[in-house]
């Protein structure tokens, strides 16, 4: 099933492979060692992973951003304003972003075509941004945004720091937006809410919220939620995402200071 | 009034950078020509020098090995990942290596997206080809159970940054990753035909001979470029890829042009330069890790 | 220096009294100035660190190669804007119809005797045009080509505002050209 296209343009392996089955996981719950119940292993429930950020590493691109939280590894690149393929004129710029997993960034290998996994995960990047870019500026140019996931160490945090990455290479490379736009996630342990969930943790909840906001103006871009959520534990997601993208908002800001002083 | 005049003079620096990028844009080959003229590359380095190299190994999780190559601002990160599969049955005691490169469109504005280019697909091919013939996994080490079960793996490089001398990067890159591949213990079961796998022991992949590549551009039948960037690859008439493995035997030479100069093969010349390089880049290998 | 930069979205600290007129890399929003790129704000002219490259607008100067021709129009590939080179790779097409190539004499304009393929033209964007293509002008002294090879491979001079010579053969080539710099 791993290999089940067989594609002309690429090199072929066999026709069938499978991914190795462990005989040590047998009878073992959960890889993270943690049972429902307990506090969470590493860091405060309110805590998000450190995170690496710097900007213009893509010398190719106009503007760029490399983010990595732990084992979550991120590159994005920003082209444009280029010139729209569409036939239909537009008054206004047009927002294009397209994500890729590196095949190795998974658990499974990854089969280097584009599936849904990636679309969903480029319209929610997509929703996030697009009110906080001046596309009015751009009659009839295109910004496209390319996302490579290097390493998915869960994709609710994924999207967050992807968004987070976009917008800081959307800065780097001099596209006019409102404000920065900045992302979280977080995900409902028991009655606990823990910030910025990995895999397993994300894995183990009952349901995750990712939370886009520009924070310079105190507006909201996009909230998505995925599983079961009360109303009242939603806010709670939402409230604390709201507060610790003050904190990701200070890092973006460094970061993108550190770059334009060099440049 | 001193401060003035820095800033005056620096807005002249940057018209003038300008004007220069200006002329680069309309007039690339001229703009090449000129430099080399006086013999260095707008790039700033000498006709036979190399850009610096370096190679990080293992910093993805999620692959059983992994490498990231920088050669200049060309950004090449692979990964291997691991899988089980049936061996074919005309070679039941073999495993497969599948090498694939990927130039996407973050890497650079002259990649769209879409499926691979005609350049991945031609560069993939010589991958594939170049690790086969210098045999850097042996086949028959990655048999499990002959006839049932052989390990595949996928050896996938991704482009991040693309200037120029994708080919070698990659190579370096894939040669790292697998280098830093670990594979759990597998063990065939009969009764049940699966294959089980242990957690707790890894091993190492048998490394054969590491090959190792250096490529050359030759510009307007005069001037030999070695690493070419992004900028001047379009305008090359003739590339040369020499490939060694780490002991500097060849494994390959691929040309596309012309290798004359004047009347002379300058194959002969390149190769020489080659095993210089290949024995510094083996030993920046054989030291990362 | 760094204490001045600002991100976008920041607001920037405007004297008392009506708001400015606003330029490039600033807005304003429930009475605030704020930042919409990262640089050091500036009283004349816009917010901004690097000359950035953007796309045509009307009134732009750009600089471009010709890619096709035909009796109606010659097809521009615009790769220099405003002064501000596009990155290798990237350009934007831009038409020159047959009415905007000059001035004077606009009915009797043919294509073919104003520009070849791969000459360079400098030209004033007049319109966003349609979907595909920015309308561009020749129409004025100091546009027009302003780099042309021969046909028989030589860089050729201009020796009147139609026509342009080789110096390898000295023959005589009609193009719409350029008044140059400095004349």
């Amino acid at each position: 099933m791993a290999q089940s296209n067989f594609d002309r343009r690429r090199i072929n392996g066999p026709e069938e492979s499978f991914p190795p089955t462990f005989e040590d996981d047998e009878g073992e719950p959960s890889s993270l060692g943690w049972r429902l119940g307990q506090p969470r292993q590493g860091r405060a429930a309110s805590d998000i992973r450190p995170i690496f950020l710097k900007a213009g590493l893509i010398t190719q691109a106009n503007g760029s951003a490399y983010i990595e939280t732990q084992r979550s590894k991120i590159a994005c690149a920003v082209y444009g304003p280029r010139q729209s393929k569409s036939t239909v004129y537009s008054e206004n710029g047009r927002l294009n972003v397209e994500v890729k997993f590196a095949p190795f960034s998974c658990t499974r290998r990854k089969v280097p075509i584009r599936d849904a996994e990636d679309r969903s995960v480029a319209v929610q990047i997509h929703q996030a941004l697009l009110p906080s870019i001046r596309l009015e500026l751009l009659p009839k140019s295109t910004i496209d945004i390319f996302i490579t996931i290097i390493e998915n160490d869960g994709i609710d945090g994924c999207i967050a720091a992807g968004s987070v990455a976009a917008s800081t290479a959307l800065a780097d490379a001099g596209i006019e937006m409102l404000g920065l736009v900045i992302a979280c996630s977080a995900c409902t342990i028991g009655k606990e809410i823990w910030l910025d969930p990995n895999n397993d943790e994300a894995q183990a909840s009952s349901g995750t919220l990712i939370y886009a906001s520009m924070p310079a103006l105190g507006t909201v871009t996009n909230v998505s939620q995925n599983g079961r959520l009360t109303p009242d534990e939603a806010i709670r997601c939402m409230e604390a995402c709201q507060e610790r993208c003050i904190d990701i908002h200070a890092v973006v800001a460094e970061a993108l200071l550190e770059n334009a002083q060099q440049s | 009034m001193a401060a003035a005049t820095t800033s005056l003079s620096a807005s002249t620096s940057a018209e003038d950078a300008l004007r220069a990028q200006t002329f680069q844009r309309l007039h690339p080959k001229a703009y090449l020509e000129r430099f080399l003229e006086e013999n260095i590359r707008p790039d700033g380095r000498e006709l036979d020098e190399w850009r610096d190299v370096s190679v990080h190994m293992g910093s993805i999780s999620t692959a059983d090995g992994s490498a990231l190559v920088r050669l200049g601002d060309t950004t090449v990160v692979c990964g291997v990942k691991a899988e089980i599969t049936e061996p074919e049955l005309d070679s039941p005691e073999e495993g497969f290596i599948v090498p694939n490169l990927d130039l996407p469109a973050i890497c650079s504005p002259k990649f769209k997206p879409g499926p691979p280019t005609e350049e991945a697909q031609v560069m993939s091919d010589r991958l594939n080809d170049v690790l086969v013939t210098a045999g850097v996994v042996s086949p028959s080490s990655l048999c499990i159970q002959p006839g049932k079960a052989a390990w595949v793996l996928y050896i996938d490089a991704t482009c991040i940054n693309y200037d120029g001398n994708a080919f070698d990067a990659t190579l370096l890159a894939m040669v790292a990753a697998l280098r830093n591949t670990r594979l759990p213990r597998a063990r065939f079961d009969e009764e049940t035909g699966r294959t089980v796998c242990s957690r707790k022991v890894q091993e190492p992949l048998q490394i054969g001979r590491l090959p190792i590549a250096m490529t050359f551009g030759i510009f307007d039948g005069m001037h030999v470029l070695s690493d070419p960037t992004s900028f001047e690859e379009p305008l090359l008439d003739t590339v040369m890829s020499v490939t060694m493995d780490d002991d500097g035997g060849l494994v390959s030479v691929t040309q596309v042009g012309l290798g004359v100069i004047g009347k002379q093969d300058i194959l002969p010349q390149c190769i020489t330069a080659a095993k210089y390089r290949c024995s510094i880049l083996a030993q920046q290998l054989h030291t990362s890790s | 220096m760094s204490s001045d930069l600002v991100l976008p979205g920041q607001p920037i600290p405007i004297p008392r009294g009506p708001i400015p007129q606003l330029g490039t890399g600033v807005y304003a929003r429930e009475g605030a100035v704020r930042a919409s790129l990262t640089g050091t704000p500036r009283y004349e002219g816009p917010v901004g660190t690097r000359p950035l490259p953007r796309p045509p607008a009307p009134n732009s100067v750009v600089l471009g190669s010709i890619t096709r021709l035909s009796p109606l129009q010659a097809v521009l590939s615009i790769t220099v804007v405003d002064g501000v080179p596009l990155p290798a790779g990237e350009e934007f097409t831009g038409v020159i119809r047959v009415q905007d190539v000059r001035a004077t004499e606009k009915d009797k304009v043919k294509i073919a005797d104003c520009f070849r393929g791969g000459d360079v033209v400098k030209g004033l964007v007049i319109s966003l045009g349609d979907a595909r293509s920015y309308y561009v002008t020749t129409a004025r002294n100091d546009l027009g080509v302003i780099f042309a090879t021969s046909e028989a491979g030589a860089t050729m001079e201009p020796v009147s505002w139609q026509e342009m010579r080789c110096p390898k053969t000295g023959k005589i080539e009609k193009r719409k050209c350029a008044k140059p710099e400095g004349l």
